[in-house]
């Protein structure tokens, strides 16, 4: 394969789509945009405005690789060059971005999946979130707006709690119910915001026990950008983990990086 | 969300012999009520963030477009999930009884079997002509949060929380969704788009899957007629036209002086009135 060919990796996911543009194994710039309902409208828009963050116009580029639980959808309409599996494309993206990480936790918009692999960034064992624990992602965008916060003022004010309050264990929408329910008492909002974190944690942690996790654990999507969600997690899934750097493009990078191996 | 403040020019409250306000303090919304003599003055619907601040946003919204203040209030009742957080309440009623007193003020004696579809959870109330509560069911657990679930649903079909319910109304073939939980629902939404189901589809399928929720709560009390629906899901088509076929009985229609959102806080403020008179 030419090196100087600049390919873009896309990552049509439920709640957002993620497009970066990669010169070999350098990238050159990113975007993301929400999936709204038209994934092919979306999908450009990603691509246009990655191209233009990269500073390239669309017709340098030498191909698109997509992936994402759409992917499939943009394949015909945008030309795409090749799809990849998603837990392919995460196992390759975060082999990539930490060559030390051996599994991923990945917590999207709707899904959450952890992913174990070798050295060469092979599958070898994956697990998903069942349904009552679908969402965390959406789940924590709606409680900062009910909230009247951003993410990022919420995770802020998650940090300073010193009270350990209690969400629902299982269903986000109960977890939202109880969390209305301790502003309705007048909790502080800083003690709620935490155990918003908290609740996410724990049905991540839920998720990771059906399947071991080998060093070093890495951790990628939208949530990993929360440190209020991040702080919990070594001590509720017993194990070490480093956030991804630009962990919401795990799996735009990889999709282009599992193109380059050649397949 | 609709935020707004109203007034009525027409009154003047430097005249009035009782000036009375009800404050909702809903766990999505926050919704304030100002009487003049029993006849509505002022009114505010803002979004709640934290209740005791809302609470404060709420009332000053509804003072906005008039020069009262707090000090002008004779009586004020808080109602709602957050109603312990209204720190200048003179008395905290409760949604229930509150929600059908304004009910039967707006629509009249007839009125026997109320629908609270609210932001956060939905009740049904049967009352008397007087308009006092006789029995109420609240949604279980699994069936809250289906109003503001409508707002993060809009959001991911990228329309407004106001279109949405129109929309639902344009296509009577659609998939069946999950009536059991909203977050099932949403979740079985998505994946309709991906198999390219029309957006008007998916747009009814999800309000026909959330009418069936409610339609059962409210099968489990039984409806008397006159029947109506208060709280701000009564203002959204797809759900109330769905919820009318499935209990094959029609509401009476909001009145266009009111909006049905603002019931709760209404009674409250009615309540405020009378226990001022007591005084």
């Amino acid at each position: 394969m030419n090196k100087e060919r600049i390919l873009a990796g896309l990552d049509a996911g439920h709640v957002t789509t993620k497009a970066v543009i990669m010169r070999e194994r350098e990238t050159l710039g990113y975007s993301t945009v929400p999936t709204g309902f038209d994934v092919v409208a979306a999908a450009q828009k990603a691509l246009d405005s990655a191209s233009d963050n990269a500073g390239i116009s669309r017709a340098e580029l030498g191909g698109i690789v997509a992936t994402g639980i759409f992917g499939d959808m943009t394949k015909v309409p945008l030309n795409v060059t090749q799809t990849i599996p998603e837990y392919v494309a995460d196992a390759q993206g975060a082999l990539f971005l930490n060559e030390n990480s051996r599994s991923v936790i990945d917590i999207g918009g709707n899904i959450h999946k952890a992913i174990r692999y070798d050295q060469n960034g092979s599958v070898l064992d994956v697990t998903q979130n069942d349904k009552c624990a679908d969402g965390l992602g959406i789940f924590y965008s709606t409680m900062s707006k009910a909230l009247g916060l951003s993410e990022q003022e919420m995770s802020e004010l998650a940090l300073k709690s010193t009270k350990n309050l209690s969400v629902a264990v299982q269903c986000a929408l109960s977890a939202e119910s109880d969390a209305l329910d301790l502003m309705c008492q007048g909790e502080d909002i800083a003690d709620v915001a935490d155990a918003i974190s908290r609740f996410i944690v724990e049905r991540v942690a839920d998720m990771c026990t059906y399947m071991s996790l080998t060093k070093e654990v890495v951790v990628a999507g939208g949530l990993a950008k929360s440190q209020a969600v991040i702080k919990h997690l070594p001590s509720l899934i017993n194990q070490d983990v480093s956030v991804l750097n630009l962990p919401e493009y795990v799996g735009a990078i990889g999709a282009v990086i599992s193109y380059e191996e050649g397949k | 969300m609709n935020e707004y403040a109203t007034v009525n020019e027409q009154l003047d409250w430097t005249k009035a012999t009782v000036i009375a306000a009800g404050l909702d303090s809903g766990a999505v919304s926050s919704k304030a009520v100002i009487l003049l003599d029993g006849k509505p003055y002022a009114s505010s619907h803002i979004r709640t963030s934290k209740p005791k601040e809302s609470a404060f946003s709420a009332i000053n919204a509804a003072f906005s477009k008039t020069s009262l203040t707090l000090e002008n209030i004779h009586y004020l009742v808080a109602t709602g999930r957050g109603r312990t957080q209204v720190p200048f309440a003179r008395e905290t009623i409760t949604e229930i009884a509150c929600g059908a007193a304004g009910a039967v003020h707006i629509w009249g004696q007839s009125v026997r079997t109320v629908l609270d579809a609210g932001g956060e959870s939905c009740k049904v109330i049967h009352c008397t002509e007087k308009g006092r509560a006789t029995a109420f069911l609240w949604n279980d657990k699994c069936a809250a949060g289906i109003g503001r679930y409508m707002e993060t649903f809009a959001d991911l079909v990228n329309k407004e929380v106001t279109e949405i319910g129109d929309i639902a109304l344009q296509s009577d073939e659609f998939p069946k969704l999950s009536d059991f939980c909203a977050v099932y629902a949403q979740s079985e939404a998505l994946d309709l788009m991906r198999s390219k189901v029309p957006l008007e589809q998916v747009i009814a399928a999800y309000h026909y899957g959330m009418a069936r929720r409610i339609a059962t709560l409210v099968g489990r009390l039984g409806v008397k007629k006159d029947f109506v629906v208060i709280g701000g899901l009564a203002k959204n088509p797809g759900i109330i036209h769905r919820l009318e076929s499935i209990l094959k009985v029609s509401r009476l229609a909001p009145k266009p002086e009111w909006d049905p959102a603002l019931t709760a806080a209404l009674g409250a403020a009615l309540f405020a009135d009378a226990s001022h008179r007591r005084q």
